[in-house]
């Protein structure tokens, strides 16, 4: 357990010491960062290894006295996700070295730290309670993580909306965690394991709000609508590291937890659960296809991409589940490395609008070639990771039965691909546009963690049996799921002859839009984005009519109007009113009292025989 | 009379005699002696109230009730302040020959209302302190000071009538005038005379509605002789007698309510009726002088509960009303010789300049108001509590609410006059002098330290009362 408590401790520790380290010294915080989170993903690995080795270990320390105690516990799952977790925040520190779009390095290496701390605490939790602890302690540093990572009002504004998001369902989960421990009488999850709880009466309402925090931190529609925001107003770094990496990885994790690990579910949540994922795909991807921008083109990916995850574990079935966790590993690797290249592309050029971009290829070889393997892997072009994973959640999905979640999840990989030939063909090739003639490649500290992943996209995809065979079938079946049918291998199937019409189609229809756009490449959207009926759903998208926040702020507006008026008309009865009469009964006694002695002697004399009349009546 | 006592009405009154003279030769020997002679009865008193050994014995040697010495106290109190203040503030064609010798008679006239047991004697010296108030007022030779002594003299006459025939019936009915005979008999003759007797004094406290004369005798008078008036001789001259008269009132037994009701009703309308009014006041003076209003009717109100808690809370009012209500007025006259005016609506930011008199004044409002753990409050709570277990509950209630109102109009007083942006023409005003300050200072530590020691004043007054 030490050496797992080694990347949730020392991270913290140094995250401390960086504010005491002087914004003026150069390299010293990077070169400290870099160096903590190396050992922090040394430390991990070696983790993962002991636990691969058949090696549990846990930790149990008197904490909240007879409520719950402070419980971790490195399982397989646990392990395989510590070490993804640094592994991102090692590449993530290590790109970020030579990027300055990025605010204030010492805040960014700070906030590296604190969630790379936070997020390990998160996935070594045993206790609901603990993990609780680390989970809500990262929303603190999301904020501060957007909120200084630009000067702009703009970031603070999505900060706060990110902030408010995830606070609203981070609450909403805190619920669900007090009634699922108030059910099984504990909060220990590996005692709750033990008795899994059913989906019938209080259940049902502790699993939806556990599921509510879980896809809210996947970034699963509808709670995605900060993520394009934050494209726009924060750094590459931040996007490449969190909604990208850090955020998919614990929500598809806990939703795997509680699942299939404390929950025992139903067939009706299992269609609740695709259908969530089915919705989530095409509604980002759709969104994703339309945009020029290549941050919230990329940022709308992830989300999608969220919903083949949620898609793959809501199949319930042993192939969709090893097939989400697959693909949550995998979207990871090669979401990361696309925002990498958009930061590096942005960082060499000043912009990350597509229209102003074109013919990188030969400017910048090296970002192209990483975008092209990380692109291909995200469209799910065999043999890269993404068609290994993507495969899996299709084999998953048409065994449960339900077609109509398959043609979903086919037609947003047919957006997918359209959106990334979109993106490529109009950033790396064409026309070199005059202004970027004299652009150079980035850094190799920059170009280093984007080699790095594209190199996993490629292993995983032509060795995708090491990572299954050794990380996600023995994690699913620490959790309870028994795989008997094969899950690796290269199928000359009916899937595959989809795929590749699924490939052809999508080429197809980039040719034509790029002919229909008179030959831009940026363009090649338009003739689904002006399409009758869409145009209008896409306006309104664009004004974010369907964004949960802005949704939730007009309420708050309207609501606020009406309390408002409420509270002006209790105060006119309780203040103004009783004020105003006793100012004007004040005013007119003062003009009684006008100095004249006959009006003085009559009240006097009026008053005295009221009196006399008084007391004598009361005889 | 309490002949043990009678030396403090007759000291005053020889000194009154002798002031003249010694004001021929020279002015500064008049003040010297008209202080010395009121410090000299102060230090006495407190002599007889402080002795240590009078606590050890349990107060069984008092052959006096704490009432009178009380009474006696604030009496020498309030004037030494008003003579000392007097001899350090220098304004106007004010007759200060004549205002020492005046001041003294209506001290010894007070103390021997105090010290009087039978009501005619009580009735003798409430007109000599008329006599000497009407003078008092019109010590200032300006046509607004002899208008406000006339009104004096002709809205409180009648009360004089009243009483006098109250007097004559209670006399015909029993044969006797003093206070522990003339009360034994309830017939309803001496429910008529007590009827008559009660509201003469009611017209000379100023009880609402019989109240029209106190503003414009305080707004006219010279300042020093309104904070007089207010701080002591209406006090005296009406509240007191009405006190007494409560507090004899229980011999008749359950029969007493035919007086105590009324006067009760009128008490819960005057502090009513005064809080109100005194919200609208543009004047400084003024809106005092409805604030004093108000309180007598708090003192009313309690002491005609005819419960020991609400007569002690009366007597406890009547004295912290004293100090409160002469600090203010004091203040006021600082502020009229310094600014120049009372309007509020001229006045502002004056605390930068005057941050003594500001933070004086403040003591004494919160006091008035009944902020804890101020002497007021003290006073205030026991009124509040007696009205709440001996009369009908929205007395009670209305009291409180009105103690709400009073703090409401004072904070309006403070805000106009000493905070908020000083003006331009008042950029100059200097504090008053030290001496001006030292009575409003001792005042003030008097209200925060019997506020304090509050339970070492319950402890007098229950054994002495």
């Amino acid at each position: 357990m030490t050496i797992n408590l080694i990347a949730v401790l020392l991270p913290f520790i140094c995250a401390l010491l960086i504010i005491l380290i002087s914004d003026k010294t150069k390299y010293l915080k990077e070169l400290l960062s870099i160096g903590v989170l190396l050992t922090s993903f040394i430390a991990a690995a070696l983790g993962l290894a002991y636990s691969s080795g058949g090696i549990q270990t846990s930790l149990n320390l008197e904490w909240l006295g007879e409520i719950s105690a402070l419980a971790l516990k490195a399982d397989i799952l646990s392990s395989f996700l510590l070490a993804a977790i640094s592994m991102f925040s090692l590449a993530v520190a290590i790109y970020s070295f030579s990027i300055d779009k990025k605010g204030s390095s010492k805040w960014f290496y700070f906030n590296i730290l604190m969630t790379q701390s936070l997020a390990s605490g998160a996935v070594l939790s045993d206790s609901l309670l603990t993990m609780l602890f680390f989970w809500e302690g990262m929303l603190v540093f999301l904020y501060t993580f957007i909120a200084l990572s630009s000067d702009s009002h703009e970031a603070k504004n999505t900060a706060l909306k990110a902030f408010l998001i995830n606070g609203a369902t981070d609450l909403l989960m805190m619920v669900g965690i007090i009634i699922t421990a108030s059910l099984s009488g504990t909060f220990n999850m590996s005692a709750i394991s033990n008795s899994k709880l059913t989906l019938i009466g209080w259940g049902t309402a502790g699993y939806t709000l556990l599921l509510i925090g879980a896809v809210s931190k996947a970034g699963a529609f509808p709670f995605h609508t900060w993520i394009p925001d934050a494209a726009l107003n924060s750094s590459a770094s931040f996007m490449s590291y969190v909604p990208a990496a850090i955020d998919k990885l614990l929500g598809i994790y806990f939703l795997a937890r509680i699942s299939i690990y404390l929950y025992q579910l139903s067939s009706s949540m299992q269609i609740v659960l695709m259908a969530l994922g089915s919705i989530t795909i095409i509604v980002a991807v759709m969104m994703a296809f339309v945009q020029q921008d290549y941050k919230k083109l990329l940022s709308y990916h992830a989300v999608s991409q969220t919903g083949y995850m949620i898609l793959g574990i809501g199949t319930l079935n042993p192939i969709g589940i090893a097939g989400g966790l697959f693909h949550m590993i995998n979207h990871a690797t090669y979401k990361s490395c696309l925002f990498m290249t958009a930061g590096s592309v942005e960082r060499q050029t000043g912009t990350s609008n597509i229209e102003k971009l074109g013919g990188l290829f030969n400017k910048m070889p090296v970002t192209a070639v990483c975008f092209v393997i990380a692109a291909a892997a995200i469209s799910g072009i065999a043999p890269l990771n993404g068609f290994f994973s993507k495969e899996l959640i299709y084999k998953g999905t048409l065994e449960t039965g339900y077609v109509w979640f398959f043609v979903a999840a086919e037609l947003g990989s047919f957006l997918t691909l359209a959106s990334f030939l979109k993106l490529g063909h109009s950033v790396f090739f064409g026309k070199t546009p005059s202004y970027l003639e004299n652009t150079k490649e980035a850094p190799f500290s920059t170009l280093f963690p984007m080699i790095a992943f594209a190199a996993i996209c490629l292993a995983f995809g032509f060795g995708a049996y090491w990572p299954i065979e050794n990380l996600i079938k023995p994690s699913i079946s620490q959790i309870g799921v028994n795989t008997a049918s094969e899950l690796t291998g290269f199928h000359l199937d009916y899937l595959f002859a989809i795929s590749i019409a699924v490939i052809l189609l999508a080429i197809g229809n980039h040719l034509l839009g790029f002919h229909l756009a008179g030959n831009k490449a940026s363009k090649a959207s338009d003739h689904i984005h002006h399409a009758p009926l869409l145009s209008w759903l896409y306006d309104i998208a664009e004004k974010k009519f369907f964004d949960i926040y802005e949704m939730g702020m007009r309420f708050v507006k309207y609501s606020a109007g009406w309390i408002f008026s409420i509270d002006r008309f209790f105060d006119k009865i309780t203040d103004d009113i009783p004020s105003g009469a006793f100012n004007l009964t004040s005013e007119k006694i003062s003009a009684i009292h006008n100095g004249s002695y006959s009006l003085y002697m009559a009240i006097s004399l009026i008053g005295a025989i009221i009196y006399l009349i008084l007391a004598g009546g009361l005889k | 009379m309490t002949t043990e006592l009678l030396s403090y009405s007759i000291i005053p009154l020889l000194a009154a005699l002798a002031i003249p003279f010694f004001g021929r030769r020279s002015f500064k020997l008049t003040e010297i002696l008209s202080n010395v002679t009121l410090l000299a009865g102060l230090g006495n008193l407190m002599f007889i109230i402080f002795n240590p050994s009078n606590k050890l014995h349990n107060y069984e040697t008092f052959s006096f009730d704490g009432f009178t010495i009380l009474m006696l106290f604030t009496i020498y109190l309030v004037a030494l302040s008003i003579v000392f203040f007097s001899t350090f503030f220098k304004v106007g064609d004010f007759n200060k020959n004549a205002f020492y010798p005046l001041i003294m008679i209506s001290v010894s006239a007070m103390s021997s209302m105090v010290l009087s047991v039978d009501f005619f004697s009580l009735y003798i010296f409430m007109e000599a302190l008329a006599v000497t108030s009407f003078a008092l007022i019109a010590c200032e030779e300006k046509k607004s000071g002899i208008e406000a002594a006339i009104k004096y003299l002709l809205l409180t006459f009648p009360a004089s009538a009243l009483i006098l025939i109250g007097l004559a019936i209670m006399l015909f009915a029993n044969g006797s005038l003093y206070f522990d005979i003339s009360m034994q008999n309830a017939s309803p003759a001496v429910f008529s005379a007590l009827a008559f007797i009660v509201l003469g004094f009611a017209i000379k406290a100023g009880l609402f509605p019989f109240h029209f004369w106190t503003p414009d005798a305080y707004q006219g008078a010279p300042a020093t002789v309104s904070a007089y008036l207010a701080g002591i001789v209406t006090k005296v001259s009406g509240m007191y007698a009405i006190i007494k008269i409560c507090t004899l009132l229980k011999v008749m037994g359950p029969a007493s309510f035919k007086i105590s009701s009324p006067l009760m009703l009128i008490g819960v309308a005057t502090l009513i009726f005064g809080s109100i009014a005194a919200l609208a006041q543009k004047d400084f003076k003024r809106m005092l002088a409805f604030s004093s209003i108000s309180q007598m009717g708090y003192i009313v109100a309690g002491a005609a509960t005819l419960n020991p808690i609400g007569i002690l809370g009366a007597i406890l009012h009547l004295f912290n009303h004293a100090t409160f209500k002469t600090s203010l007025f004091l203040n006021s006259a600082a502020i009229e010789k310094s600014a120049g005016t009372t309007n509020m609506k001229k006045l502002s930011g004056l605390e930068k300049n005057m941050p003594v008199t500001s933070w004086t004044s403040v003591i004494a409002i919160f006091s008035t108001a009944g902020l804890p753990p101020l002497s007021g409050f003290w006073s205030k709570l026991l009124i509040i509590l007696a009205l709440w277990v001996a009369a009908p509950k929205p007395y009670a209630i209305l009291a409180l609410i009105f103690s709400i109102v009073t703090l409401a109009y004072f904070m309006l007083l403070q805000k106009n006059v000493f905070f908020g942006k000083p003006k331009e023409e008042l950029k100059e005003v200097k504090e008053a002098s030290v001496y001006m300050l030292i009575p409003v200072i001792v005042m003030c530590l008097i209200i925060v330290v019997s506020g304090i020691f509050f339970p070492f004043v319950f402890e007098f007054f229950e054994k002495t009362l």
